[in-house]
């Protein structure tokens, strides 16, 4: 069989079937070169739609589509050994018996390239993720992240026109992991394919990603550039992610937003009908009575949490409404907060930012 | 008080715990203890010995090679499959472990004689199967294979699934995956369970009187010489007992130094 080049093709894709507990019904669709970051809660199917892409699980409807090829459209299935696809999995999974160059050849050599070829394209690969004098080395005599990269040469060495990243750094330590990443977002820098990324991990998205999906529940719960998914979160997994509270709310020509709990915003940036209304963090001020001045927006609220995160707190504040504000260390100390405690909470109306649900 | 209930709770665990013991042991150091060491070397030379230590070789051999060949490639399917066809199909791989293996012979008889379910298609041809040498390696396969089955299946169930999927979207068959990858990984499980079928094999009596018959040189393995010079000549029956024995605690030794490590 012949390996096709590398780049060929856009994906589209429309993965429907049940895993489990979850309905899974998620629309991919990408050019060559652009990485897909899909991020969600566990069990929500991400790893549902690898696998459907990949062709070790079978669609009950929809379809997959690379370039010109149709793989699987519901009825008739490309198995995974004729799909031009790279896999990488959390743990690696190298095969364990096999040197490293032997694992990176096993694409070529089950794809009927000879002994000799294969070798030097997996030395070549190895090479190219910066292990080519580990070559003859076994997977248990490798770090964890030069497992990883020795997994990822081998995903690349068959040239895939679709590249899936299952996890490819969650079972790294921190420090390995930071010094993975790197390595990674250069080595798929030279790759002319689509690549799809799970992660749980925001930092991997935003920094390899091009493109982010938000697969919750079975469903794609927000789509869009990390800048337009930053800006504007629409779901509360979302706005974890990147870091804000989100309410969703109706609101007035006035720059007043009413959640469903009855809880007030005031903001500069009115926006009528549904809305989603942001507050960041960084823009919530805690004091120990209630502040004067206005047009603010002040709560009394209930301390339910407090974190710590280098120099500065994360406090979680709960009451008319849920609020997470970001304040330094000295203020901690200085207003005593402990759990428990009732605080005012105040948000310049300036922060509020709000945009159509 | 408390220092009497501890008494208590020891004497009434620990004296069916001995007794239990001596039942499995005495009877082990009695076969020792009234061996006649010296008259061994000469014992298992004679001239009744020597072929069926010749036969029990051979046919075990067999054995172990028809589950190596044939039980592998079953252990896997079981393995890759969840489907309640293939739990039943389990339970009936284990029956005859549990069956008394007289019965399994009088099966073999109706499976293999001349007028058995499939017997009754070869003798046109002239084919006899019960009361020969082949009959004896069909009733050791018939009781060595569930062991050697079950233990190679445990072990490819060991294997990760993902190393599968991996495999798969590198461009590896089946058949190339389970030769480059599934075996290779599970070679441990494989030995152990061959050393368990081999014993089995080894020790088969019930099934093989019953459906090979006791002629000499033809069907007449070292458990069913036992069985005969006891009547005759008991020293050389205790002699081939050590000699069985002895066997029975090497692949125990092998089996051990792969399972607790």
């Amino acid at each position: 069989m012949s390996i096709p080049t590398p780049g060929s093709g856009h994906l589209d894709a429309r993965i429907r079937l049940r895993r489990g507990q979850t309905e899974v019904d998620v629309a991919l669709s990408a050019q060559p070169g652009q990485v897909i970051g899909v991020l969600g809660p566990n069990g929500g199917g991400k790893t549902t739609t690898v696998l459907a892409l990949a062709g070790v699980l079978p669609l009950e409807a929809g379809h997959v589509r690379l370039g010109p090829d149709l793989w699987d459209d519901g009825d008739r299935r490309v198995p995974p050994e004729q799909r031009a696809v790279g896999l990488m999995l959390a743990d690696s999974l190298l095969f364990p018996h096999l040197r490293a160059v032997d694992n990176v050849a096993y694409g070529p050599r089950s794809r009927g390239v000879d002994r000799h070829t294969a070798r030097e394209r997996a030395v070549d690969e190895l090479r190219r993720v910066g292990l080519a004098e580990r070559a003859d080395a076994r997977p248990r005599e490798l770090s964890s992240g030069q497992q990883a990269r020795v997994a990822l040469a081998r995903a690349l060495a068959t040239d895939p026109s679709l590249l899936l990243l299952d996890e490819p750094l969650a079972a790294l330590d921190p420090d390995t992991r930071a010094r993975t990443r790197s390595d990674l977002a250069a080595r798929l820098a030279g790759y002319g394919g689509v690549t799809v990324l799970v992660t749980h991990d925001p930092l991997d998205a935003l920094t390899l990603a091009d493109h982010l999906v938000f697969v919750e529940d079975g469903r794609v719960s927000q789509a869009g550039t990390p800048a337009e998914v930053l800006g504007e979160p629409r779901s509360p997994y979302v706005a974890t992610v990147v870091g804000l509270n989100l309410y969703a709310g109706q609101g007035d020509s006035h720059g007043h937003v009413t959640t469903p709990t009855g809880a007030l915003l005031v903001t500069t940036d009115p926006t009528e009908g549904p809305v989603w209304a942001t507050v960041p963090p960084q823009g919530v001020a805690l004091h120990r009575s209630r502040p004067d001045g206005s047009p603010r927006n002040t709560w009394s609220l209930r301390v339910a949490s407090v974190t710590m995160q280098g120099q500065s707190a994360r406090v979680g504040l709960e009451g008319d409404l849920a609020l997470t504000a970001e304040v330094t260390l000295e203020s901690v100390a200085g207003l005593g907060i402990r759990v428990g405690e009732q605080l005012w909470a105040a948000v310049k109306a300036t922060e509020v930012r709000t945009y159509p649900r | 008080m408390r220092q009497a209930g501890r008494w208590r709770s020891r004497v009434a665990l620990g004296v069916p715990a001995a007794v239990a013991l001596l039942l499995l042991v005495v009877p082990l150091v009695a076969l020792l203890f009234r061996a006649d060491w010296a008259r061994i070397p000469s014992d298992l030379a004679t001239p009744t010995v020597l072929p069926a230590l010749r036969l029990s070789l051979t046919t075990t051999s067999c054995t172990a090679i028809l589950c190596l060949l044939l039980g592998t490639p079953l252990a896997w399917l079981l393995a890759r499959s969840d489907t309640t066809a293939t739990s039943w199909l389990r339970a009936v791989l284990t029956v005859p472990l549990v069956l008394p293996p007289v019965v399994g012979g009088v099966a073999l008889l109706m499976t293999w004689g001349r007028n058995g379910l499939l017997g009754q298609y070869l003798s046109p041809f002239g084919i006899q199967i019960p009361f020969t040498t082949v009959a004896v390696v069909l009733a050791e396969t018939f009781v060595a294979m569930p062991y050697y089955v079950l233990a190679v299946e445990g072990a490819m169930r060991g294997l990760d699934p993902r190393l599968e999927s991996v495999a798969r979207t590198l461009g590896a068959s089946d058949l190339r995956y389970l030769r480059t990858v599934g075996i290779p990984l599970v070679l441990p499980g494989i030995a152990s369970g061959l050393a368990l079928a081999w014993a089995r094999a080894l020790g088969e009596f019930g099934a093989t009187i019953t459906f090979a018959g006791n002629f000499q040189g033809r069907t007449q393995t070292l458990p069913l010489l036992v069985y005969v010079e006891l009547e005759r000549d008991p020293q050389v029956a205790i002699s081939i007992s050590i000699l069985l024995l002895a066997v029975s605690v090497l692949v125990l030794g092998v089996l051990r130094g792969r399972w607790l490590r």
